[in-house]
């Protein structure tokens, strides 16, 4: 599989002025996102998501180390930032132009102009589901309306990388879906997407492969598969009453999740999935289903940066 | 030819951009509002009361508002918009979907000097026109003096401007870039006053005396004399359809453009490596 970015032993060091501590933003980070993926960009506030990005923009310049776009080092240049579309997080569009001039004026930007720029547009707003909207100003948008719109802008020139901050956060739920739709229905075109993002379950839902970042430092890269752990099983149960809940949970099946005598039971390590069922059979309980039971995202981040910060410590 | 048109379009639709963003700031339109209203004033409403009572010092006054009023209001609106073009755009983080764009740092910085400078020149156009109107009304000449007038003073605000802009890409609020382009247009329109300083220290022989001299000398030869530019004496006591006098109005554009350059060059190297 080709790469589209690739940092080697990126480093940056924002200075302090005067008395202030030299940070270390990034520490010889060394990251592989490959063509046609979705790289979820994973880490706690300061951990240096946004620095790597505005690196890879030429925003930000680094200490030492490179970059390389679709291969080419020279991160910043016209050349480059031809290829990638890039959506800030909290960015501001102006309330006093129509979503259409929006586009128009960034696909001038890419050099656009004519019957391209017309026919990109219209592709573009039907993409991100605004075509409706496209002669309102964007004074009269929703939050979930303008982040679109913002995507749009990132997308006019259809480039081979979209570069997105925090593409879902603040957005309602059905806003979310949308959004995730779009994102993976440009992952089946064959765009490279990198995600920075907090919201956890949204990057499990929809990227191929993450990164977790921790004061500078990469802690995991790999797809999901690889880096999250296969836990242990839960069986999904009827008829639970008070009583034999607490003698399931003696022998090591752990009530979670309970509605009414409906309950899903966590199995143990200690015990195997035969002996929970031979358990709910002995006590009467009606079964529901078996299902094995993988670590969440949010489980896994948290126990990355949590080894990461008791290294720290010690 | 092509590669000449290529590189300033991205600066053009920047300038466009700029410039329909910023004629919206209330600050400024409070600016362009109070100014008008004190042109309006000062040269209809006087005459409208009493008409037949004007005299000659009445319309003296009147042209010295107006003048005076094109020039504070003018330089205000200069100062503020030179100021918050780009450190507005740093803070609202617009900066970031545009540099992220091929667009290099020179076609933005160029797009919003350029945007700058066509708000500067819509304001000056309006506020001449309101008090071109007036003078026409009451004398019934064509004020062209009052045009070569708003010419130069366009040029002397292009210097202001330039330097107030260049500072600003220093900055990430527009605070400090205001200050210094007050300063810039203060000290600039005192600069025959400095040279005076320069000529009577050093009389004491005392080492503070000197240095305050020396000071005077540096910032005499750095700053524009930026009273080159006022034909305010000639528009108050001349006529309106004067030729300019003691004036070289070529050499002083070119003058203006010098200056003008340099603080735009000044704003690029300070900004093509700044981190954002």
């Amino acid at each position: 599989m080709s790469i589209a970015i690739q940092t080697s032993k990126l480093t940056k060091v924002y200075e302090g002025s005067f008395r202030a501590q030299d940070v270390h933003a990034l520490k010889e980070l060394d990251l592989i996102i490959n063509q046609g993926e979705i790289y979820g960009y994973l880490g706690p506030n300061g951990s240096g998501k946004t620095t790597t990005i505005k690196m890879m923009l030429g925003l930000l310049f680094p200490t030492s180390g490179t970059i390389e776009i679709l291969g080419n080092p020279n991160v910043g240049s016209a050349s480059v930032k031809r290829n990638i579309g890039y959506l800030p997080e909290g960015a501001y569009y102006p309330d006093f132009l129509k979503g259409e001039e929006i586009l128009e004026y960034y696909g001038k930007l890419y050099g656009l102009g004519g019957k391209d720029l017309r026919h990109r547009m219209a592709e573009t707003l039907e993409l991100v589901g605004m075509t409706h909207a496209r002669k309102r100003l964007l004074r009269g948008y929703s939050k979930g309306m303008r982040q679109r719109i913002g995507l749009a802008q990132a997308l006019i020139s259809d480039p081979a990388i979209l570069i997105l901050d925090e593409p879902t956060t603040g957005l309602d739920p059905i806003a979310r879906k949308e959004i995730r739709d779009i994102l993976a229905n440009l992952r089946d075109k064959g765009k490279t997407l990198l995600i920075s993002s907090h919201e956890l379950l949204e990057v499990e839902l929809i990227c191929d492969r993450v990164g977790i970042l921790f004061e500078g430092v990469l802690q995991a890269q790999g797809t999901l598969d690889e880096l999250l752990v296969q836990r242990d099983v839960t069986v999904d149960v009827d008829d639970l009453d008070d009583a034999t809940a607490a003698k399931l949970a003696e022998r090591g099946l752990q009530v979670e999740d309970r509605v009414g005598t409906r309950a899903k039971l966590r199995v143990a390590s200690a015990i195997t999935a035969y002996e929970a069922l031979e358990l709910c059979r002995a006590f009467n309980l009606k079964l529901i289903g078996v299902a094995p039971r993988r670590e969440t995202l949010e489980e896994l981040f948290v126990r990355v940066v949590g080894a990461a910060q008791s290294t720290r410590r010690q | 030819m092509g590669a000449f048109i290529d590189f300033f379009r991205g600066p053009w639709h920047i300038a466009v951009y700029t410039y329909r963003e910023g004629i919206r700031k209330k600050t400024l339109i409070g600016f362009l509002i109070l100014s008008l209203l004190v042109i309006f004033g000062a040269s209809f409403i006087s005459s409208y009361l009493d008409p037949t009572s004007e005299t000659d010092i009445d319309l003296k006054l009147i042209k010295d508002i107006c003048v005076a009023t094109i020039s504070i209001f003018g330089v205000l609106i200069t100062i503020f918009i030179s100021a918050s073009v780009v450190p507005g755009e740093i803070e609202n983080k617009v900066i970031y979907t545009i540099l992220s764009k091929p667009v290099r740092r020179i076609q933005y910085l160029l797009g919003k000097f350029l945007g700058a400078q066509l708000i500067i020149i819509v304001n000056l156009v309006l506020m001449g026109f309101l008090f071109c109107a007036a003078l026409y009304m009451r004398q019934q000449v064509f004020p062209s003096l009052l045009l070569w007038s708003l010419l130069l003073t366009y040029f002397e605000f292009l210097i202001i401007s330039a330097f107030t802009f260049a500072v600003s890409c220093a900055s990430t609020s527009a605070v400090v870039p205001t200050i210094i382009g007050l300063f810039i247009y203060i000290t600039g329109n005192l600069t025959e006053f400095l040279k005076d300083v320069q000529n009577r220290a050093g009389q004491s022989g005392k080492w503070f005396d000197d240095m305050i001299g020396w000071v005077a000398n540096a910032l005499y030869q750095m700053l524009p004399n930026l009273q080159n530019f006022s034909l305010k004496t000639q528009i108050i006591n001349g006529q309106p359809n004067d030729p300019p006098t003691d004036v070289l109005i070529p050499n002083l554009m070119a003058y203006g453009t010098l200056y003008a350059i340099f603080g735009f060059l000044l704003a690029w190297v300070i900004f093509w490596r700044k981190e954002v």
